[in-house]
């Protein structure tokens, strides 16, 4: 199973790697949506990999800032998922 | 920078006052830009039996002539039954002439009802094309800060409902596919439009354009859009004196692309017209968000989320406003 650390750093890989900007570094609390990282469609592609990656399956009711607007968020969104699947 | 002396916010910020010299300046703008500007003898208008197409509609009647306007149904097999009876109300308001041209067999043609039913079809397993109705809708609150993401809900005939976050490549597909209903209506009204030497008038209004709720080339397609620079409660007012009738005007504004009943409301605004003009106006002319909230009973983070929202629909729909690049 992936600890914590892995997560993250797929996640945040991944998210620079889609963002298409020149960013070589996002702090992990950063607000990703308000700073421009992600918008809607980088955030369905977001969802995506999450699925691809962490067979995560995101729901209505979980689209929510809590859960997205930060990496930190994001991997704590996950890693919950993950221990529950478990 | 915005002087102190500007108007404090206020509920009708927007209303306008001068209608009569409004209206006659977009009819006298509208007859400059097809004769001298396009060139062109006259108007052809898509009509649908909204609101927006139908004060289109009687601007340009008013500007051109009754004989030298022609409106055009485009439905197809998803259109309500009802868009066809209200269009041809308008046309007879304003006795402009009417075709009727159903595209059903040219989107049939390019596979868009099946493309589309595919794609529901992999994320709803159970989707009954035949008999079931679907719509694509945002479920978030546009007051959360978070970028809107679409959900699929299909509609049952018994009235059970399944919906489900819809997966980029099924969204994608899903509004590839559907866009072919804007586009074959564009192709069909520059057919008319060539064949009488007319200009296409666009009926998207200032949301639609800004927000980026149109199909490129599609809805978006056209030669002159008069009331692209109004907000959707001015449009409106617009149709009142204009004389739109009262069923146009008292209709809830659809998309009328998906089987299920949509409003506009649902699919993309997430929050009412009345409501979303005030509060882009605000945002457009920099108006603190404590200001606007204290008149729209919102909190100052609400308001500071929609303005983030505005922002963002504007930016990622950049692409749809943009001229192709060389």
């Amino acid at each position: 199973m992936k600890n914590t650390n892995d997560v993250k750093a797929e996640i945040k890989k991944y998210i620079l790697e889609a963002s298409l900007s020149d960013i070589k570094d996002v702090e992990d609390d950063a607000l990703i949506f308000e700073n421009g990282l992600l918008d809607s469609m980088g955030l369905l592609f977001l969802i995506e990999f999450l699925g691809e990656s962490f067979e995560v399956e995101v729901t209505d009711e979980e689209l929510n800032p809590k859960n997205f607007e930060s990496i930190n968020n994001i991997v704590s969104f996950v890693s919950n998922k993950l221990s529950v699947k478990v | 920078m915005k002087s102190e002396s500007r108007k404090p916010f206020s509920k009708d910020i927007i209303h306008i006052e001068n209608i009569d010299q409004v209206c006659n300046d977009i009819i006298a703008k509208l007859k400059t830009d097809v004769a001298k500007n396009l060139q062109r003898r006259g108007a052809i208008v898509g009509i649908s039996g909204g609101i927006d197409s139908s004060v289109c509609l009687a601007l340009s009647a008013k500007a051109f002539g009754s004989k030298n306007v022609l409106g055009i149904m485009l439905p197809e097999q998803d259109s309500s039954d009802d868009s066809r009876q209200l269009a041809e109300e308008l046309a007879a308001t304003y006795g402009v002439s009417t075709l009727i041209e159903d595209i059903t067999k040219a989107l049939d043609g390019f596979g868009c009802y099946e493309r589309r039913d595919d794609a529901i079809l992999r994320v709803i397993p159970g989707f009954d094309k035949k008999v079931d109705k679907a719509k694509i809708e945002i479920k978030q609150n546009i007051a959360e800060n978070i970028p809107a993401i679409f959900s699929i809900t299909v509609i049952k005939p018994n009235g059970d409902v399944v919906s489900k976050l819809l997966p980029a490549r099924e969204y994608l597909q899903i509004v590839a596919s559907t866009n072919f209903k804007q586009r074959s209506r564009m192709s069909m009204l520059y057919y008319h439009a060539e064949r009488m030497h007319y200009a296409v008038i666009g009926t998207p209004n200032k949301h639609e354009v800004e927000q980026g709720f149109f199909v490129k080339y599609g809805d978006g397609g056209a030669d002159v859009m008069p009331i692209g620079h109004f907000y959707k409660t001015q449009v409106y007012q617009l149709a009142k004196h204009l004389g739109v009738p009262q069923g146009i005007i008292d209709r809830t504004p659809t998309t009328d692309t998906y089987t299920a009943e949509q409003s506009q409301e649902d699919f993309f605004y997430q929050m009412p017209f009345e409501s979303m003009d005030l509060i882009w106006y605000g945002w457009e002319n920099d108006y603190p968000a404590d200001e606007v909230g204290k008149v729209m009973d919102k909190t100052t983070k609400e308001i500071e989320n929609i303005y983030k929202s505005f922002e963002r629909k504007r930016k990622t729909t950049e692409y749809l406003r943009m001229k192709p690049i060389f």
